[in-house]
């Protein structure tokens, strides 16, 4: 998955260097002591476990061997702020010393394998971790299946993400750069559900052996986090940060995806000029002229995403309200 | 001579030739500054000859530097399997023309990254790194990973030395659940060991005066032969750069 310099369009690739040093940042800030002084070592030998770990091969079949990607289980150990600094770490050793990735490709790369795929990893995990915790005797095999879903959300929703761009790079130079979606779509996205298996499989037995050998290790799933007061225990607690995660990774993909939309006509609009009819006047206009440009359609577009997030987390803080008093005696 | 061998990806270390050829001796920054420069701007050409032009300047470095050519082939060979992905796509959907410039463009920016990698010492690398005001965070962490890396990875070769003397031959397939099983406990292993590692070797750093940042101890200064090579390669660069945008014709 490490794109190599000089395949990707200039302008995708500066959407990578724009996301991903103020990804870091914000990781930094919010990570705050935990990358002070003394954990700093700490952060250090977790990236090196985590790349010597990835010199395991698993055979995938027919001859092909695979590799641990390692980000779901980077941030299932040791929580998504440190699992994107380390992950970081760990793809310019690669890139340093190796040459795996580039320099104008490093962004993209870091946002699909160090962001991305930590955060959906931990979010895939921190939503339905619960589920292992209900289920008793059960809870160990349940707990393997969460695990291993989350490591292979973490490979192929990166991979999508890494096809993404290949595809919106291939649409916005004209073919110069990047793959047509109809090739890179179903490669990168067939190759990596069949590694995802192998991931998720080795991600699971590494979880299942720290819980068994060395459960204090795992971040995660420690018993003595306390849980705090009001609207910050809301915001701190596992749903709501699970939920965070996967909008941000959502949010990643947006400049790319109006970037591409802004390319060319919708699929209604195409079927319009197709049938020879045209666009009436609209009752009301967008102030904010959408769809006319690049940077309209991706302000419009946040400005949307927001409203829905706002609209949905209200609609869930409703039905939350009516549960809780609902199970009040 | 650096003489870590790394097994899983089927790669060694780099920098093991580094001290041998005259592009070793260089100033880090000046390696990086002019790499950097020629990398960014071959990636951006997209005119046929110029892209080709860019791939025999990538060339010419590549057998200048004196770094033993099946060496850098063989890291190569790591980057082929995206690079005739995509020149096989654009050749369908673009013919051969536009196939063979992906291919030429992307080996233009990766042979020189190998060049840099193989040709400097890694601590070099990351020490030039910080002198060129990338932040201490991430250069000293580059360091410190770097350290254990080579650690851990001789612990992996012990650990792989005594599964095959229990003669364990490695997992056949997904399917095959022991040998699965035993790929996950290694790795499980390898991180445990890390995590038990990690208190010792923070005190053993605070005993030789860690503070928050590894500080480089040998010194370095930017000769005129540094220069030359980061000026030369920033030159092509830039004549590259004006002759793609039209400037000059």
């Amino acid at each position: 998955m490490h794109i190599p310099d000089g395949l990707m369009a200039p302008v995708v690739s500066l959407v990578g260097w724009i996301e991903f040093p103020v990804v870091f940042a914000a990781v930094l800030l919010l990570s705050g002591k935990r990358i002070k002084e003394r954990n700093l070592p700490r952060v250090a030998v977790l990236s090196a476990g985590i790349f010597v770990a990835q010199m395991l091969n698993f055979p995938i079949g027919g001859g092909t061997t695979g590799h641990l990607v390692g980000g779901a289980l980077f941030a299932m150990i040791s929580g998504p702020t440190i699992a994107v600094i380390g992950m970081t770490i760990v793809l310019l050793i690669q890139g340093l010393m190796f040459g795996d990735g580039g320099i104008t490709a490093l962004g993209l790369n870091a946002i699909n394998m160090a962001v991305i795929a930590p955060l959906t990893g931990w979010g895939v995990y921190s939503l339905l971790k619960g589920l292992s915790e209900r289920r008793g005797a059960r809870g160990k095999v349940v707990g393997g299946v969460v695990v291993g879903a989350a490591a292979w959300a973490s490979v192929f929703v990166a991979a999508a993400a890494c096809a993404g761009e290949l595809a919106v790079s291939y649409a916005v130079s004209s073919g110069t750069y990047g793959i047509a979606a109809t090739v890179a779509v179903p490669a990168m996205l067939g190759i990596h559900a069949v590694i995802g298996i192998g991931e998720a499989l080795i991600t699971a037995g590494v979880m299942a052996y720290l819980w068994s050998v060395s459960p204090g290790s795992v971040t995660s799933t420690d018993p003595n986090r306390k849980t705090l007061p009001g609207l910050r225990g809301a915001v701190s607690s596992d749903t709501a940060r699970a939920v965070i995660a996967i909008l941000i990774v959502f949010a990643l993909a947006l400049p790319l995806y109006f970037l591409y939309s802004s390319q060319g006509k919708d699929g209604l609009e195409k079927t319009m000029q197709d049938a020879g009819t045209a666009e009436g006047r609209p009752m009301i206009s967008s102030p904010f002229e959408y769809g006319q440009d690049y940077f309209s359609a991706l302000f419009a577009g946040i400005l949307g995403f927001l409203a829905v997030a706002l609209v949905a987390t209200v609609i869930l803080k409703l039905v939350r309200m009516k549960t809780v008093r609902g199970e009040e005696p | 001579m650096t003489m870590a061998h790394f097994g899983g990806h089927g790669r060694t270390h780099l920098s093991e030739y580094a001290g041998d050829v005259w592009f070793g001796k260089l100033d880090a920054r000046a390696k990086l500054v002019g790499i950097f420069v020629f990398v960014i701007v071959s990636a951006v050409l997209t005119d046929f000859v110029l892209v080709l032009v860019s791939l025999a300047v990538a060339l010419t470095l590549v057998l200048a530097s004196r770094l033993p050519v099946f060496y850098l082939a063989r890291m190569y060979s790591a980057a082929v399997p995206f690079i005739l992905f995509a020149s096989v796509s654009v050749f369908l959907f673009g013919g051969w023309e536009r196939g063979i410039e992906m291919w030429a463009r992307t080996s233009a920016c990766v042979l020189p990254l190998l060049v840099l990698a193989a040709g400097t010492e890694t601590f070099d690398l990351f020490a030039g790194l910080r002198r060129l005001h990338v932040p201490a965070v991430i250069t000293t962490l580059l360091m410190l990973t770097q350290r254990y890396i080579l650690l851990l990875s001789e612990e992996l070769s012990r650990m792989s030395i005594a599964r095959k003397a229990r003669g364990f031959r490695g997992a056949r397939n997904l399917l095959d659940r022991y040998g699965v099983k035993v790929v996950a406990f290694t790795a499980g292993m390898v991180l445990v060991r890390s995590f038990d590692r990690a208190d010792d070797i923070y005190e053993g750093l605070k005993c030789k005066g860690f503070g928050q940042e590894m500080t480089p101890w040998r010194r370095s200064r930017v000769a005129l032969k540094d220069g030359l090579l980061a000026l030369g390669l920033a030159t092509v660069a830039g004549l590259l750069l004006t002759v793609q945008l039209g400037v000059i014709t």
